[in-house]
């Protein structure tokens, strides 16, 4: 029987939601146009009026907004309440460029919170868990709020925040966690751990897992349930829009509900800007509904993935969207092909590699080149060098054959490759240094 | 007859990789009997025959190194011009693939000893010892 930690909103019909959406768009675009200089701004330069937004049919007059936009006003100009209102400030981790800060008032945290205790109901989560919560506290989005959506379900909350891999398991262990919360790549790396440390999922009574923060695939989902023993969900969220709780997995785990009561989804090509139908592939943008502190409208998240109306066997009505098939900046253009690094990660799981690599790309005689370091695997390890070299060149093979350019393969030590305790770093791109 | 047993580690080709996997030997007291190195620009394959290949295989799995144990054929042959010819000679009538093959010290100073690594080691050995080499045993190598 599926859990609902809202279910009159979660299962409300269409016509409902809508509605809503309507009436809370129409007081955000006031509350923003009147409050906040930059935005009001944008869209006097369009020249578009509050009075034009009847209801979410009037969604694509309204200006973008994007991370260039948030740097420019950073660090106030976009806050739509006095500081004396807000209670906090989260902010995103700034390994693309300037940091950006998001403001939160306490009904802002509340809702925040909200939304990650739907995330925690629907992966089965109660008040009889233990929730070990390893994402980074501070000022990263992750270990808040899944800290406040495990206090709102009532949950025995383990506040660990990430590393120290070997006292979490004592913890797990020791405490019985159930849920486990953090990013894919540290969920990994925990069940490696457990392992080497002798103990099997019969030591643990982890049943789910909620991961997020970073891009992960079906592969790897598959690899972390095995390895703990668990069913992985995952979740979605930026700080831009609040953190972690923006949309969620069921037990379905064929995408992600979004939490549309407070964030309206669109996706519209990143090329013009225009406005795509469900189902098609395009750049994910959110307007924020409810927030009072730091409300985007029509923010791009630069994440391309689809919207999906198609009916859910959980029993949810809310729009469901596909797990990004990465964030436009993880992609990169290698000799004219674009590449995500998840496709190299799918091929690697496939072909019994850990998810472990790392990706360098360069650029020689204006060409550009792409190697792949890889752990290799200990049980295909064999004494002869020419078994090696081919099990170096069949990989390569069938990454070429994902992608469509050549990569150079190299295998490398297993567990040498170093593992992260949040967000991992997959990728070197040493042509951006020679600009 | 039992055969001589080898160890081989997946090594980077990273400056101080020999130097760990030696000091984990030199912890467990385990002695080294033959080695070679075979590389590439990526890894190299350092493999060994040892006094005591459980103890060498079970130190090295448990700091993480991939290692694999095969049986290998070790003969002893004269310290003299043309033995090794001979031998090669004895393995080639018999059309046994080689694979690769490095030399040791012998038991004496009047002899040496290689390891040898061949696809079919059971047709290989009947092959020697009809030829009159001196293959030696696990044992044989451990009380060297």
């Amino acid at each position: 029987m599926e859990k609902y930690w809202n279910e009159e909103i979660e299962t409300m019909s269409r016509e409902d939601m809508k509605k809503l959406q309507d009436e809370r768009l129409v007081a955000q675009v006031k509350h923003v146009y009147e409050n906040v200089k930059y935005y009001r701004d944008l869209m006097d330069e369009k020249g578009v009026k509050p009075e034009d937004i009847k209801s979410t049919d009037d969604l694509y007059k309204l200006p973008f907004l994007s991370k260039a936009d948030l740097r420019e006003a950073y660090p106030y100009g976009l806050l739509a309440k006095p500081l004396g209102d807000c209670v906090r400030i989260q902010s995103t981790s700034g390994t693309t460029g300037k940091r950006v800060v998001a403001f939160y008032t306490q009904n802002d945290i509340d809702l925040w919170e909200e939304c990650c205790a739907r995330a925690i109901t629907a992966a089965g989560g109660t008040n009889e868990d233990v929730c070990q919560v390893c994402y980074g506290y501070g000022l990263f989005t992750g270990g808040p709020g899944l800290n406040g959506g495990s206090h709102k379900v009532g949950c025995l909350t383990l506040p660990m925040s990430s590393g120290n891999t070997e006292r979490q398991i004592t913890f797990m262990r020791d405490l019985g966690a159930t849920i486990l919360c953090c990013t894919p790549s540290y969920a990994a790396y925990i069940g490696e751990t457990l392992h080497d440390m002798g103990y099997t999922t019969d030591d643990i009574k982890l049943k789910a897992g909620i991961f997020g923060a970073e891009p992960w695939t079906e592969e790897m989902r598959r690899s972390i349930e095995k390895s703990l023993g668990i069913k992985a969900y995952d979740i979605y969220g930026l700080t831009e829009t609040s953190g972690p709780g923006v949309s969620f997995e069921c037990s379905e785990q064929t995408g992600m509900h979004i939490n549309e009561d407070h964030f309206i989804p669109e996706i519209i090509d990143p090329e013009t800007g225009e406005v795509l139908p469900d189902g098609e592939v395009g750049e994910l943008v959110f307007t924020s509904i409810t927030k009072e502190a730091f409300p985007l409208l029509r923010y791009r998240t630069r994440d391309l993935c689809v919207l999906s109306r198609k009916k859910c066997s959980c029993g949810r009505t809310l729009i469901k969207m596909s797990k990004p098939m990465g964030r436009s900046d993880d992609m990169l253009i290698i000799r004219g092909v674009n590449v995500f690094p998840s496709q190299i990660e799918t091929v690697l799981i496939e072909q019994g590699y850990s998810p472990n690599y790392l990706i360098e790309v360069d650029r020689v005689n204006n060409t550009d080149t792409l190697d792949i370091s890889v752990e290799m695997n200990p049980e295909q390890f064999s004494d002869k060098m020419k078994d090696m070299q081919e099990q170096e060149k069949s990989l390569a093979l069938a990454i070429k054959t994902m992608l469509g350019i050549n990569p150079k393969v190299h295998l490398v030590s297993p567990k040498s490759i170093v593992r992260s305790e949040g967000k991992a770093v997959r990728v070197i791109d040493k042509r951006k240094l020679h600009d | 007859m039992s055969n001589a047993k080898q160890i081989s580690v997946f090594v980077d080709n990273k400056p101080n990789q020999l130097t760990g996997i030696m000091a984990l030997l030199k912890k467990s007291g385990v002695n080294i009997r033959a080695l070679s190195l075979a590389d590439t620009t990526d890894f190299g394959i350092l493999r060994m025959v040892v006094n005591d290949t459980d103890k060498a295989a079970e130190t090295l799995k448990n700091a993480s190194y991939a290692v694999t144990v095969t049986e290998i054929i070790a003969i002893t042959i004269p310290d003299a011009p043309g033995q090794l010819s001979r031998v090669l000679d004895i393995l080639g009538a018999d059309s046994v693939n080689l694979e690769y093959l490095y030399a040791f010290t012998g038991a004496s100073d009047k002899s040496v000893s290689f390891v040898i690594r061949v696809d079919d080691n059971v047709s290989a050995a009947e092959a020697l010892t009809k030829g009159g080499i001196i293959q030696l045993t696990e044992q044989d190598i451990a009380e060297m």
